[in-house]
């Protein structure tokens, strides 16, 4: 069947308000369980909208944003079984196959904006250091509206305007090109550790780095919170044995103030 | 520091409050500083009311919460509660910094097994299995289930906070070594993340002639497993330590450098 202007228009809602969940990770409405459903309603194919949902859902268990990684998009996933499932008759099943590509354009959106936004940070740093907060506040907003408009054009333009275009488009996209953006997405949460490493690491605390790095490496654990609890033991008792040693040598200088005093 | 001048209170509402308001934690996020532009707007108005329209403190408040920041975005509230009864209480900002620097990295964890690796699995399985049979009640439990999560950040900011109210008196009179020991605890934590956050192998096909069965990332593995991660983040440490690195080009040089080794079949 073929989407109105009027539907198409309805799911750039849709994309609007579940987009900006997408970035809060807030009400989980960004999941295609919930985007399908109000997909589904906009198309007058409820039942439809639920079934692609559960669908989709399940196939986009396994790929979890943890982490700054950015897996394909769950929402465009949602949003596009669904619409394929509605137009072309398909099943929900063969319909999540097809909403592959635009899953892909989705997650590469995603990589551009978490690029750009560094500028953003930036700017805030700049305000931070005047004590501006209106503007800070200004630009953080403007942020999220930005990106979300974009996400609600992407819908758009993927469910209504240029569905067909833009699926050839992404799939002359060389298999190199697409398997080089899952290395880049592998590699790129690096630049925020460095990051941190330059405000944390010293060489006091550097040990502490691979032991944390040890662990992780060779112990069977399902995150990083036994590290963490092993941290907090170290620190402890790093913190203990810090103030002995303080406590100790305050002492010796007490008694040796003591003890020339004596003397005199 | 100003914090010798008069301070104002928070109350149980204004808490509240930056619960509900932290669900913007993760506006205009990005690569380098990832969360901490939505997390420092998230406590600006209960900072005001500490401190007013005070611009010195404004300014080291905002700056010192804009270094880094991932965590998760329900617990980091808990986060927020418990800076905001530091800063309330005038705490040294050195020593703020460095219980939020050393403690975000474990709430991410927590919050991690929590939200993504318990409810979303159990909400999911059990919401698909109502909307198989394509009933509406499959998504709109989810919807409401949800709902119920994101609230709970309200729970998070409360209990950081009281915890930090109460532990105040402690933490100022041993501030020298806890600004230590969250040291030491954030950069462990940060070891131990490496291996999960940074995915670098080898291709299995990549061999140049190193004889039977050997592949050039098993030679690596042989010497230490996830040693090409650990190996990465140094490299970019020292490209922004040492060469004072501008962020733009260094995550341009890696999606290009990603794209030569996808081509070449190395990676």
């Amino acid at each position: 069947m073929e989407i109105t202007l009027f539907q198409g228009l309805m799911l750039t809602v849709v994309g609007f308000i579940c987009g900006l969940d997408q970035c809060w990770e807030a009400f989980f409405w960004f999941r295609p369980m919930v985007v399908s459903f109000l997909a589904g309603i906009v198309l007058g194919d409820v039942q439809l909208g639920v079934a692609c949902g559960a669908v989709a859902e399940l196939s986009y268990l396994g790929l979890l944003s943890v982490g700054g990684t950015v897996p394909p998009d769950p929402l465009m996933a949602g949003m596009m079984t669904v619409v394929i499932a509605y137009t072309t008759g398909q099943s929900a099943e063969t319909a999540i196959g097809l909403s592959l590509p635009f899953a892909l354009l989705a997650q590469w959106m995603g990589i551009f904006f978490n690029t750009v936004y560094v500028g953003i940070a930036h700017r805030c740093d700049k305000l931070a250091a005047e004590g501006d907060a209106n503007g800070f506040k200004r630009i953080v907003y403007a942020g999220i509206l930005i990106k979300t408009s974009a996400i609600a054009l992407l819908v758009f333009l993927c469910t209504y305007a240029l569905q067909a275009p833009i699926q050839s488009f992404v799939n002359t996209f060389p298999e190199e090109l697409i398997h080089g953006f899952e290395i880049a997405g592998g590699l790129l949460p690096a630049i925020g550790l460095g990051l941190l490493l330059m405000v944390t690491l010293k060489k006091e605390n550097a040990p502490y780095l691979f032991l944390g790095f040890i662990m992780a490496t060779f112990l069977v654990m399902p995150n990083v919170m036994p590290i963490a609890i092993v941290g907090v033991c170290l620190a402890f008792i790093n913190y203990m044995y810090e103030k002995k040693i303080d406590n100790a040598s305050a002492t010796v200088t007490v008694n040796d103030i003591g003890g020339e005093e004596n003397g005199i | 520091m100003a914090s010798s001048q008069k301070r104002g209170k928070l109350t149980k509402k204004d808490i509240t409050r930056m619960g509900l308001y932290s669900i913007i934690e993760q506006s205009a996020f990005s690569f380098e500083r990832m969360q901490a532009p939505g997390f420092t707007l998230s406590m600006l108005p209960a900072f005001k009311k500490i401190y007013g329209d005070s611009k010195e403190d404004l300014a080291e408040f905002m700056t010192y919460n804009m270094e880094f920041m991932n965590t998760e975005p329900h617990m980091a509230t808990f986060l927020m509660g418990l800076i905001l009864s530091m800063e309330e209480n005038g705490e040294d900002r050195k020593l703020i910094e460095g219980i939020r620097n050393g403690l975000f990295g474990p709430f991410a964890g927590l919050g991690d097994a929590i939200f993504w690796f318990t409810l979303l699995p159990i909400s999911a399985a059990i919401c698909c299995s109502l909307a198989q049979d394509g009933s509406v009640l499959g998504p709109i439990l989810y919807i409401v289930i949800w709902f119920i999560a994101a609230i709970s950040r309200v729970f998070f900011a409360r209990f950081g906070y009281n915890l930090g109210v109460k532990a105040v008196s402690r933490i100022s009179e041993s501030t020298k070594y806890l600004t230590k020991a969250a040291g030491i605890l954030g950069v462990m934590v940060v070891g131990g993340l490496i291996p999960s956050y940074i995915n670098v192998a080898f291709s299995e096909n990549l061999k140049f002639g190193l004889g039977e069965g050997t592949t050039v990332q098993s030679v690596f593995d042989n010497i230490l497993p996830n040693i090409l991660p650990l190996a990465f983040v140094f490299l970019i440490y020292w490209l922004f330590k040492k060469k004072n690195g501008n962020v733009l080009i260094i995550i341009l040089g890696i999606i290009a450098f990603s794209i030569a080794m996808s081509f070449l079949g190395w990676m």
